[in-house]
């Protein structure tokens, strides 16, 4: 069905001025050229008629996109935005659930050379108000003075035109005025032709939903070229003629986005894309649709891989064979050894092969991927003694060391070519092996800053060059162990939280002492939890709670793991008055946090039973 | 098969449990949902659960703006009389 590896790329060579660039431009690795911009990637496929995208709707009916056909329908989508008024270099914002309508949108743009924005569609249970104050924070942070946006969600994003710099909103029908297959001859837009250079901006990648202040990572096409180009044939070694991607992953996030659309632009591979609703209602859609189409290459957080061995009973498993699969990628979460290991022993009855597993690192200020280990390496993980983590040493458990006090810590590999990666001090001063301290990394991947947020690019995008990543980690027999973090981010299922948002808001709520909220994260095992600490002014604590609950979720999306009313005044201040998170969080975790109500969960002031 | 709202209830109390893995204090159809500690990832698979057992489908658009017991339990019977239709 698919044109082999050895027939001749159609190339962007009949376009003059592209044809040179391309040349001049495009990196070689392993024998392949990678193109020099995502634009490019995509006219160079513009001829295959019979490879492509596969997007899976949530009714579960599949709709093929040649290469040729999002060539040809980001052409006319980029000249009908052009008509719209946006020229290049503006920003479009872009809130699309529907993996097509997205991926033809987010193209579209690009060919017009207009940056798109995207932005998570709306969660279930998350309260509209505080949804639709997200949208503008990130339209007014990227200057997005248009969003597209599709019929299903436009109920809910339209709120923020005309609150924040929105201006318009444009749905994807209006982009797309010849719904389905297009008739040959009968297209009277002329499609749009811009000049995108490796310098431009392809994209701005926001980090965190729920600031108030969002950062928006420049992604410049050449970054994206030497990061896919790197990853896919340096770090997957990618095949041509049989690779395939299956993702459930959310296209607004890095991971989803450049490991399954760009990746396998510049490299032409071909990808199957799933709703991730579809994924969450039932983990067996995404090993059904590996097993359906051959599927070579997957990705998924820590977490997907704990909830597909809990979820899948044995019935689920009838008729799969997964031995297709040679690539099953972890990253954007800290990884856990032990469900890695249980995933594997899971679905070994159905082919799956544990030297598939490909603990990564990386970050969307890196572009994506910072390291991998070997394709064809199995995972590995470092026992060392947990106490001594605390004083920043990674001190190998011995067979002496009792089985309670070792830390297990995967490894995530080496950095790619042309990349550098130290483990520096709080003073910045380097590293040796086994010395905990913040990740740094330098290299053609790194990307240009933050949109328009000078202080916030000069503190982690410093001007040597090297990119200080907020996570730390350690170094051994040159692979990265990556075990915490310096900021006190929260990391629930790949997506980030900054603590500092959650106490705001709890430190809004009328009981709540304001500015004495304290939220952290705590591991789960399997993700992270958050943990909320306020100290309340009054004597109705056990209606504080689930009111917090309540608050937390609607607002943020995330769903406390547990919340403690203390005592006023009981929560550890700096002598400037910061709260103290680490501290707080160890006294939580010791037992030695004095709260009010005992247990948060059984507290709940809830109406009496009718019916259960 | 018939289902009314206090088996819907019931079987909500038992699904919401196993997929939470905790116990929750009694709640009524005005309980709001996030209320009990459930997210969108926990409600999503809850939803999955519900269609597997009744052999519906609940589109994405009619999660959107769900907020109690209640409001869940009405787009399950929206897609029982959809599926039977």
């Amino acid at each position: 069905m698919s044109l082999s590896s050895e027939s001749a790329h159609p190339h962007a060579a009949s376009r003059g001025a592209d044809a040179s660039e391309f040349e001049r431009e495009s990196r070689v690795l392993f024998g392949d050229e990678v193109p020099p911009t995502l634009v490019h990637a995509l006219r160079r496929l513009r001829d295959f008629r019979h490879r492509g995208f596969y997007f899976i709707n949530q009714e579960g009916k599949e709709r093929f996109c040649s290469f040729g056909e999002m060539h040809d329908e980001a052409g006319r989508r980029g000249r009908i935005l052009r008509d719209l008024g946006l020229a290049k270099g503006d920003r479009v914002a872009i809130v699309v659930p529907e993996g097509d309508e997205f991926v033809l949108s987010f193209m579209g743009a690009l060919y017009a050379g207009v940056i798109p924005v995207p932005i998570y569609p709306r969660l279930t249970l998350r309260n509209l108000e505080a949804y639709v104050e997200t949208v503008g924070h990130i339209a007014d942070a990227s200057g997005a003075r248009v969003v597209v946006t599709s019929p299903n969600a436009r109920q809910y994003v339209e709120g923020a035109v005309g609150k924040s710099k929105l201006e318009a909103l444009v749905t994807t029908e209006q982009l797309c005025p010849h719904p389905g297959p297009h008739p040959a001859g009968g297209d009277t837009i002329v499609p749009i032709d811009e000049h995108i250079s490796p310098d431009d901006i392809c994209f701005l990648q926001f980090t965190s939903g729920s600031t108030a202040r969002p950062k928006g990572v420049r992604v410049l096409h050449r970054n994206l070229a030497t990061n896919c180009g790197l990853f896919m044939l340096d770090g997957l070694r990618r095949r041509e003629s049989w690779d395939k991607g299956v993702s459930w992953l959310p296209l607004f996030h890095d991971m989803g986005l450049i490991g399954f659309v760009m990746g396998p632009l510049f490299t032409n591979i071909e990808s199957v894309f799933l709703p991730t609703s579809s994924f969450a209602r039932g983990p067996r859609i995404w090993l059904e649709t590996i097993h359906r189409h051959r599927g070579t290459i997957t990705y998924a957080p820590n977490f997907a891989y704990a909830l597909a061995v809990k979820r899948l009973r044995d019935r689920d498993l009838v008729g799969l064979d997964l031995s297709s699969l040679r690539i099953s990628g972890c990253g954007a979460e800290p990884i856990q050894a032990g469900v890695l290991r249980e995933f594997a022993k899971r679905l070994e009855p159905v082919g799956f092969k544990s030297s598939t597993l490909l603990p990564s690192y990386g970050m969307a200020e890196a572009t994506l991927a910072i390291t991998f280990i070997g394709h064809d390496e199995e995972p590995s993980a470092d026992r060392v003694v947990a106490e001594d983590m605390g004083r920043r040493i990674a001190t190998p458990a011995t067979a002496e060391t009792p089985e309670g006090k070792v830390a297990e810590i995967v490894s995530c590999g080496r950095p790619f070519r042309d990349h550098e990666l130290r483990i520096v001090d709080d003073e910045g001063n380097v590293l040796g092996e086994r010395r905990v301290g913040q990740i740094i990394t330098r290299g053609p991947s790194i990307a240009d800053g933050y949109f328009d947020n000078p202080a916030a690019t000069a503190e982690s995008f410093r001007a040597d060059g090297w990119l200080y990543t907020g996570d730390l980690g350690y170094v051994a027999d040159g692979n990265l162990y990556v075990c915490g973090r310096v900021k006190d981010m929260i990391i629930v299922r790949g997506r980030n939280f900054y603590p500092q948002d959650i106490e705001w808001l709890v430190g809004e709520m009328p009981s709540v002492r304001r500015g004495n909220v304290i939220a952290f994260a705590v591991s789960l095992g399997d993700t992270e939890g958050v943990v909320v600490c306020a100290e309340a002014a009054m004597s109705d604590e056990a209606a504080l709670v689930p009111a917090i609950v309540s608050r937390v979720t609607d607002e943020v999306g995330i769903a406390p793991h547990d919340v403690a009313i203390v005592p006023l005044g009981t929560l550890p201040k700096t002598s400037s008055g910061k709260p103290q998170r680490r501290k707080t969080k160890q006294m939580y975790e010791d037992g030695t946090l004095r709260r009010i109500v005992e247990d948060a969960k059984s507290a709940r002031a809830v109406p009496q039973p009718d019916g259960v | 098969m018939t289902t009314n709202r206090t088996e819907l209830l019931t079987l909500f109390h038992k699904m919401a449990t196993e997929i939470a893995e905790k116990e929750f204090p009694p709640f009524t159809e005005q309980t709001v949902i996030s209320d009990l500690g459930i997210d969108s990832l926990a409600m999503l698979e809850l939803v999955g659960a519900m269609e597997r057992h009744f052999e519906i489908r609940i589109p994405d658009e009619q999660l959107v703006g769900i907020t109690t017991v209640n409001d869940l339990l009405a787009v399950v019977e929206k897609g029982i009389a959809a599926a039977r239709a």
